[in-house]
């Protein structure tokens, strides 16, 4: 199994590095490039709804075997904030693109997604 | 009005005006999934037209009775037409061509950014010129990064990339009897039909462009594309069986 675990606060200047990591991981679990784009949308959406939770770093781990399994999670302190009315699309989206798609709330917001693309 | 007694009221009266009204509120539904999908070879307009037409499809089937909110159900109805659009046209005629362009223009601009700065750019002083993402511009250096010929590109047979490049030569004559189905298929489309091959496949403009040249609506342009597409693979599959 490859694995891959990442930091990273949550600023919009960072997404395009985890967007360009995210698709090298998809091509190291051998995943077709329509699905790396999928997956790219997913990890995006995923950090988006921690955002909008109120968390400034997060943490993002990828699996590679059978498939790429991706686990994103909120990390450090939570901020005052409100839900976008976006969020609920991100996690229709989510479930559209993705597969076994699990999200874990505190306090009513989301503070971790996880979910699974097979090669 | 409530979401959900908008819907039953359209599903009791099937009045259009009403549709187009629910179909009108959701309509950033649409934008926002579009959106998502830009940077794959296809123009934000025609993803947006996708998108709102299955906006429109979803607004005549959805069910408020079910217990789902609309934005639920919604979401993957247009994510899957738009990944069907992809499927159906996408990759194959306009990527190739956008990153080859997007490297000229790189190749140009950093030339122009070094002797008025005296320094390389980076990737977001390329993005800001040239009006593209950073990621567009670091993917593109990808696709273009050189590879030794010698090295092997199989690894099963350890084959080159000299002999891969030579066999691929040899399917010269493959392509032009493609070509030459191609152009009987369309011998077979009317003349609006072969228009919108022209303006949509040949020049490459966006629906709303092709849909201005032609004097219609993106709508109209839209379903033709669906047609002319369906009757051209259908054409091309009766010529191969």
């Amino acid at each position: 199994m490859k694995e891959i675990t990442m930091r990273i606060p949550l600023k919009s200047e960072i997404m395009t590095t985890v967007r360009l990591t995210t698709g090298g991981v998809c091509s190291l679990a051998g995943l077709d490039i329509d699905r790396s784009e999928d997956c790219k949308v997913c990890v995006t959406e995923s950090l988006l709804l921690l955002l909008h939770a109120g968390y400034r770093e997060a943490t993002i781990e990828f699996a590679a075997e059978d498939g790429l399994k991706i686990s994103i999670a909120a990390a450090g302190e939570r901020a005052e904030a409100e839900l976008a009315p976006e969020d609920e699309i991100s996690a229709a989206l989510l479930g559209a693109l993705a597969a076994d798609v699990c999200t874990e709330k505190r306090g009513g917001t989301v503070c971790a997604v996880s979910f699974r693309f097979d090669s | 009005m409530e979401e959900r007694e908008l819907f039953e009221k359209y599903r009791e009266t099937g009045d259009p005006a009403l549709r187009n009204e629910i179909a009108e509120k959701y309509l950033y539904i649409a934008a926002v999934i579009a959106k998502k999908f830009v940077g794959r070879g296809v123009e934000y307009d025609d993803l947006y037209q996708v998108a709102s037409l299955a906006l429109v499809k979803g607004v005549e089937r959805f069910d408020p009775s079910k217990g789902i909110k609309f934005s639920t159900y919604i979401t993957p109805t247009i994510t899957g037409e738009i990944k069907n659009h992809f499927r159906d046209r996408s990759r194959l005629v306009h990527l190739p061509r956008k990153v080859a362009e997007l490297r000229t223009a790189i190749r140009k601009e950093t030339e122009r950014f070094s002797a008025e700065m005296g320094r390389t750019p980076t990737a977001r002083d390329l993005a800001l010129r040239l009006g593209v993402s950073e990621e567009e511009i670091v993917r593109s250096a990808e696709a273009g990064s050189t590879v030794s010929l010698d090295r092997p590109a199989r690894e099963e047979d350890g084959g080159s990339f000299h002999e891969l490049v030579a066999s691929e030569e040899e399917s010269e004559f493959e392509r032009f009897e493609n070509r030459e189905e191609l152009l009987s298929a369309l011998e077979g489309l009317n003349d609006s039909e072969r228009m919108l091959v022209r303006l949509r496949y040949g020049q490459e403009l966006s629906q709303t462009e092709t849909a201005r040249r032609m004097n219609v609506s993106q709508m109209y342009i839209s379903r033709l594309e669906r047609k002319v597409l369906a009757k051209l693979k259908d054409t091309l599959k009766k010529g191969m069986a």
